[in-house]
């Protein structure tokens, strides 16, 4: 019997290894040959790479009476989408773009909001604006699932309004990898057409059959696996992954640690492979080796990588101290009830 | 910006530095600030402290992310200010996002309490080439006196920045306000080398130092320019030196690289005897009880001795020196059946006898006043000891008129500044000339009264006033730094180690200068009016940089002050003005 342990701590809900069965639909669509590619130096055109990820919080759940009579749960939210601009190549110290928080009063439907502003009794902390967002039910969880939402929005127009374009018709092939989008997890709604690969930490899912999963312990680190074309069983979700190695598992660690797996946005058709995916799977390997962590630095290690840690600090920054919110929302109230406080 | 993560209070803040800015140590800087009923509140201070940090980053490795582009990171730059000034004097605190900006024109003026002073005169150029003004009332006696320089030796150049500050006083036009110029001197000590013996001249390499300077700071001036002094050598300068030792009529000052100019000082013997100098022979005299009473009698009785004739030499009736071993010393013998002593060597063999021989060994009970033997032999012996350096000094071998010529007078009319050559003479000799030279200037000053003022400049403190045991040369600094502002005496002090001098004379001084210190010594007590972070810095400072403590501003700032102008070598002087050795003979002869 071996055992070895799962790298990732105990508190974290679920661990790296999931490994549950896939049930859809895989196509070898760049090689039949299964055997680790390669990784390719990362071209000079590729100019900046873009680390994004978005962060969201629920400040305060709410009871909401109107002025008609109707009532409903609602809740103060916040979130955060975020960028890290990079260069591969190391030639300009790496930004933070578009750090600002967002507010809002996700309420249930049939209610009439109004936009909600904390203004403070000292002058120094500033103003905080809700922005009324309908809910899409009245369940008490809802406002939470609408934020959530607006975050995502947020997140997938941002990764694509900084990325290249990827075209998916075989006689346009104008576009060149100058932009790159890394999304934190997997990619969620439609596609927008930038080259955004999603990197996902964990394996939850086992997508390779026994035959071929053998591969993903033989990688060394930068190495890749062939891209599969991705269809989910129940849904026409159509995704590019592969797979890529980023450093050497520790003897204690399951042999799969240590393995990220990349998506990026697929036509339905698994007819074509776009060249920009796979140059992006090409340099897959190499750029997140650069980016990956240490162990010691992040638990998580080296799937979180290095600008997503500094930029998950960003974001929590942006929203402000949670209990200096909580403190406001309740002054806020008092106030608008006419209690002293 | 003030910061919000650091305690801001009235007396000391930290700052952000935006980008693009640069503070560095010594800036000076003014924020003002708001109180709730709109009043303005200005805070004045000086940057003792800068540092920049990796802000958002969390391991000390992150910078190698950081540099490779792989982690966002921004610099942060801040600033450490202590408050020099809060006007008006409301100590509230300065809130974080104030706006810090440098200290210019009147805003400098403003920090440097330049407006509380009615006089002042140029004290150095700050870090930035601005001008720091030091309160001349603090310096002349009338709110407060005396300067007290200290430093490592070589480095610290405490007589260096003592003459500067002669020169700014005398140069900046601060006396000529109060109409004293032609009165206000100074009495100079040299006690290392012939370095001050060109003051005089004009020093040729002071315009490339100073001009490359300029282009090393980017000075938009010369520094003397901007200090506004002229560079030029000091003007009615005197020197005085001890005579080379050796009899005979032509009294040769002991200098060798100075040909000209110097004049030989000597006191005569009965002035020795009459103005009771032998007290300073023993600069620790009073350490023992008994050698102390010993001294005392004997300065009477030769106080009386001396009395009631204004010969050079003193006569004696009751000595008839035994010819034989004292025929080198040339002893003469009035008409009158009396000796003459006309030398120092022939008046302590006059005390030998008095003490020692007379009675058969048992001494003239009227000067021996039954102190034992012992003691007796030490005073002989010490005296003895000087006679080699103060035989030269104190003379009874020539006429009236010629020991009146080689008098020193520090107050001559027409000399602004005396430069006193000690170097040459021993320990002792030196603290015998110190102590009675300013005893003399206290007594006539005493007498006179305080209209003018005289700078005393005096190296090495911790020798003529050392902290432990007492000595009439100690007594008479005393005397100068604790009553000398009322009369009129400036004692511009300087030693190695402030620790080691008196503490009265230390704490007396109203202006208080540290160079370069030993890490070890700057932690003492007597340099706690230097902040901490100032006092880590005296270790580093360079020659030509000092921090000066003066009671207007109640943090040191660090200034930089110009070569001198003078030359403090013989090298150095420019050729041009140099005397011709004609006048230099006749310098010496007196003509």
């Amino acid at each position: 019997m071996r055992i070895r342990l799962d790298p990732w701590p105990v508190d974290m809900e679920g661990g790296q290894l999931g490994l549950k069965r896939f049930e859809g639909e895989l196509i070898d669509i760049e090689t039949p040959r299964w055997a680790a590619v390669a990784p390719k130096a990362i071209p000079a055109r590729l100019g900046t790479v873009y680390v994004v990820d978005g962060k969201r919080r629920m400040e305060s759940r709410v009871f909401i009476e109107d002025g008609d009579g109707a009532a409903g749960m609602g809740g103060f939210g916040a979130y955060v989408v975020g960028a890290v601009e990079l260069c591969p190549h190391g030639t300009r110290p790496a930004t933070l773009r578009e750090v600002r928080a967002q507010r809002l009063l996700a309420h249930a439907p049939g209610l009439r909001v109004d936009p909600c502003l904390l203004s403070p009794r000292d002058p120094h902390t500033g103003h905080l604006q809700y922005a009324p967002v309908v809910a899409d039910s009245a369940e008490p969880l809802a406002p939470l699932h609408k934020l959530q939402q607006v975050m995502l929005a947020a997140e997938q127009e941002l990764s694509h309004g900084l990325a290249s374009r990827v075209p998916f018709d075989e006689g346009d092939d104008r576009e060149a990898l100058t932009a790159l989008t890394i999304q934190d997890g997997t990619l969620r709604s439609q596609n927008l057409g930038g080259a955004v690969v999603g990197c996902v930490k964990t394996m939850q899912t086992q997508y390779l059959p026994p035959d071929r999963a053998g591969l993903l312990t033989d990688l060394k680190p930068g190495e890749r696996t062939p891209i599969l074309h991705m269809r989910y069983e129940n849904n026409r979700i159509t995704r590019f992954i592969w797979y890529v190695r980023l450093c050497e598992a520790a003897f204690y660690q399951h042999p799969m640690s240590g393995v990220m797996r990349l998506e990026m946005y697929a036509p339905e058709e698994p007819d074509f492979l776009p060249p920009i995916v796979r140059t992006v799977a090409n340099v897959s390997g190499p750029l997140l080796c650069r980016l990956a962590s240490q162990p010691h630095k992040d638990p998580r290690a080296p799937q979180n990588l290095i600008p997503t840690a500094a930029l998950e600090h960003a974001m929590t920054r942006a929203m402000g101290s949670a209990d200096l919110v909580t403190r406001r929302l309740r002054a806020h109230i008092a106030r608008e009830l006419g209690v002293a406080s | 910006m003030v910061l919000g993560t650091e305690d801001a209070t009235p007396v000391s803040f930290w700052f952000a530095v935006t980008p693009g800015a640069s503070v560095g140590m010594d800036d000076l800087v003014a924020v003002r600030t708001q109180k709730p009923d709109g009043s303005p509140v200005h805070f004045y201070g000086i940057v003792d402290h800068v540092r920049t940090r990796h802000e958002g980053v969390t391991f000390d490795s992150d910078v190698q992310d950081v540099v490779a582009g792989l982690l966002p990171a921004s610099v942060s730059y801040a600033a450490r200010v202590l408050v020099t000034r809060v006007s008006p004097e409301n100590f509230i605190p300065p809130q974080p996002g104030d706006e810090v900006r440098h200290a210019r024109g009147e805003d400098l003026r403003l920090a440097l309490s330049a407006d509380k002073m009615k006089r002042s005169f140029p004290g150095g150029l700050l870090a930035d080439g601005q001008v720091l003004p030091l309160n001349y009332q603090f310096v002349n006696g009338e709110q407060g006196g005396h300067i007290n320089i200290s430093g490592i030796s070589g480095v610290a150049t405490k007589t260096s920045y003592a003459l500067f500050l002669l020169h700014a006083i005398f140069r900046s036009g601060v006396l000529d306000t109060h109409g004293e110029g032609h009165r206000t001197r100074a009495l100079i000590f040299n006690v290392k080398g012939e370095d001050l013996l060109f003051l005089d001249q004009p020093n040729r390499e002071v315009d490339p130092v100073e001009r490359g300077v300029q282009a090393a700071k980017g000075l938009p001036a010369g520094r003397y320019d901007l200090l506004g002094l002229p560079a030029s050598p000091f003007r009615d300068v005197q020197f005085l030196a001890p005579p080379k030792a050796g009899a005979g009529d032509v009294i040769v000052p002991d200098v060798e690289q100075r040909s000209g100019g110097v004049t030989p000082f000597v006191f005569s013997l009965r002035e020795f005897c009459q103005r009771r100098m032998l007290p300073y022979v023993f600069p620790d005299g009073n350490a023992s009880l008994n050698l102390g009473f010993v001294i005392g009698n004997i300065e009477e009785k030769l106080a009386r001795l001396a009395a009631g004739d204004d010969a050079p030499y003193l006569t004696v009736e009751d000595w008839q020196p035994d010819t034989e071993t004292l025929l080198a010393e040339d002893v003469r013998f009035d008409e009158m059946g009396k000796t003459r002593i006309q030398t120092f060597a022939q008046l302590i063999s006059y005390l030998e006898y008095k003490l020692l021989e007379q009675n058969d060994g048992e001494g003239d009970p009227k000067w021996v006043l039954k102190q034992n033997q012992g003691t007796l032999r030490a005073f002989v012996r010490r005296l003895r000891g000087v006679q080699k350096h103060l035989a030269p000094l104190v003379r009874g071998d020539l006429t009236p008129a010629r020991a009146a010529q080689y008098r020193p007078d520090l107050l001559k009319a027409g000399v602004q500044t005396s430069v006193v050559d000690i170097h040459k003479l021993g320990a002792h000799a030196q603290s015998f000339v110190v102590g009675v030279l300013l005893r003399e200037l206290f007594e006539h000053k005493e007498r006179y009264g305080r209209q003018d003022t005289v700078f005393v400049v005096l190296d090495e403190l911790n020798k003529y006033a050392p902290r432990e045991g007492d000595s009439p040369i100690k007594d008479v600094l005393l005397d100068i730094a604790e009553r000398g502002r009322s009369l009129g005496i400036i004692l511009i002090g300087a030693q190695q180690t402030a620790s080691e001098v008196e503490r009265r004379i230390v704490s007396n001084a109203a202006i208080r200068v540290v160079g370069r210190l030993d890490l070890a010594e700057a932690e003492r007590p007597e340099y706690r009016f230097l902040p901490q972070s100032f006092r880590a810095r005296a270790g580093i400072l360079q020659p030509g940089t000092m921090l000066v403590s003066q009671p207007d501003v109640p943090n040191p700032v660090l200034v930089n002050y110009p070569f001198p102008a003078w030359a403090t070598r013989r090298d150095e002087v420019a050729e041009e003005v140099g005397q011709g050795t004609e006048d230099a003979g006749n310098d010496w002869l007196g003509l």
